[in-house]
């Protein structure tokens, strides 16, 4: 008795569309970065479960990797989007000390 | 036996998921908020477990549980986190954007369903061999352009948040 595919694929969807609509729905800004690794989380999950598909059906090579490459950098970018927004959202605090976007409309220097 | 557990610990982290996500989404608390997250992203190394990308699970951890929950408990700690929070729930045009949503995501779910054919392998061996061979030979260029982004990614945030000291 093993999981279907299309049942991972289903949570990846649910996840992805829980993290947009956090991202549309919150305005704290460390909420919102949340949301997207959410959403980066979930697109994650359906590159390995089609990558292991993939793998299963034995298109071409057995040791062929590549949706799992793709996850590994999925990783890194995210790392750095997390560390780059987090900056920003210091870099704005420090300017006018909210983290609400709705109070940081003005992109004014 | 690892046979019967599978949909069992699918289930299990499926409702971890999904639950701890919609806390993030609708919660006010922004601590446990961010706790919350990395529980959402421990069970999702858990699925990986599932589809036998064990390498990939424990990046998962390392990398979400991690490095990016500290991170934005940082961010969390270093700024004044207001209540008034998310105005967008219930106003008017609520049932609206709704009806689009699931309009949108209907298809989708249908979509994610239709693929019945490939259960999960059962996880015999890593793929930490053929995950390395493939980085270190076919994508070595691209892992490099990485470390570059990494590399760029750090400094930035260091010039971002460094006080001018004029």
């Amino acid at each position: 008795m093993t999981v279907p595919l299309g049942a991972f694929i289903a949570v990846s969807a649910a996840l992805f569309f829980l993290g947009a609509a956090g991202v549309l729905v919150r305005r704290n800004a460390v909420v919102i970065l949340m949301c997207v690794e959410l959403m980066l989380n979930a697109s994650n999950l359906a590159l390995v479960a089609f990558a292991r598909r993939a793998g299963q059906l034995g298109a071409g090579n057995p040791l062929d990797q590549r949706g799992s490459v793709f996850v590994v950098f999925v990783f890194v970018i995210a790392a750095a989007e997390v560390a780059v927004g987090l900056a920003i959202i210091l870099a704005a605090y420090r300017n006018r000390p909210t983290v609400n976007v709705d109070d940081i409309h003005e992109m004014k220097g | 036996m690892f046979d019967f557990f599978e949909p069992f610990f699918f289930v299990l982290f499926t409702i971890g998921i999904i639950g701890a996500g919609a806390a993030v989404v609708m919660l006010r608390r922004i601590t446990a908020q961010a706790l919350l997250m990395a529980f959402s992203f421990a069970c999702m190394a858990g699925m990986f477990l599932l589809l036998g990308a064990e390498t990939i699970a424990l990046f998962q951890v390392l990398i979400y549980v991690g490095a990016i929950t500290i991170l934005i408990l940082f961010g969390v700690m270093f700024t004044k986190q207001s209540d008034g929070d998310y105005a967008l729930f219930f106003q008017r045009q609520a049932p609206f954007a709704a009806g689009l949503a699931a309009m949108v995501a209907l298809p989708v779910i249908v979509l994610a369903f239709s693929f019945k054919d490939a259960a999960t392998p059962s996880p015999r061996g890593g793929d930490l061999v053929a995950l390395g061979s493939s980085l270190f030979t076919d994508y070595a260029f691209p892992f490099e352009v990485a470390s570059v982004l990494l590399l760029a990614a750090l400094v930035g945030a260091i010039v971002l948040v460094k006080r001018d000291e004029q």
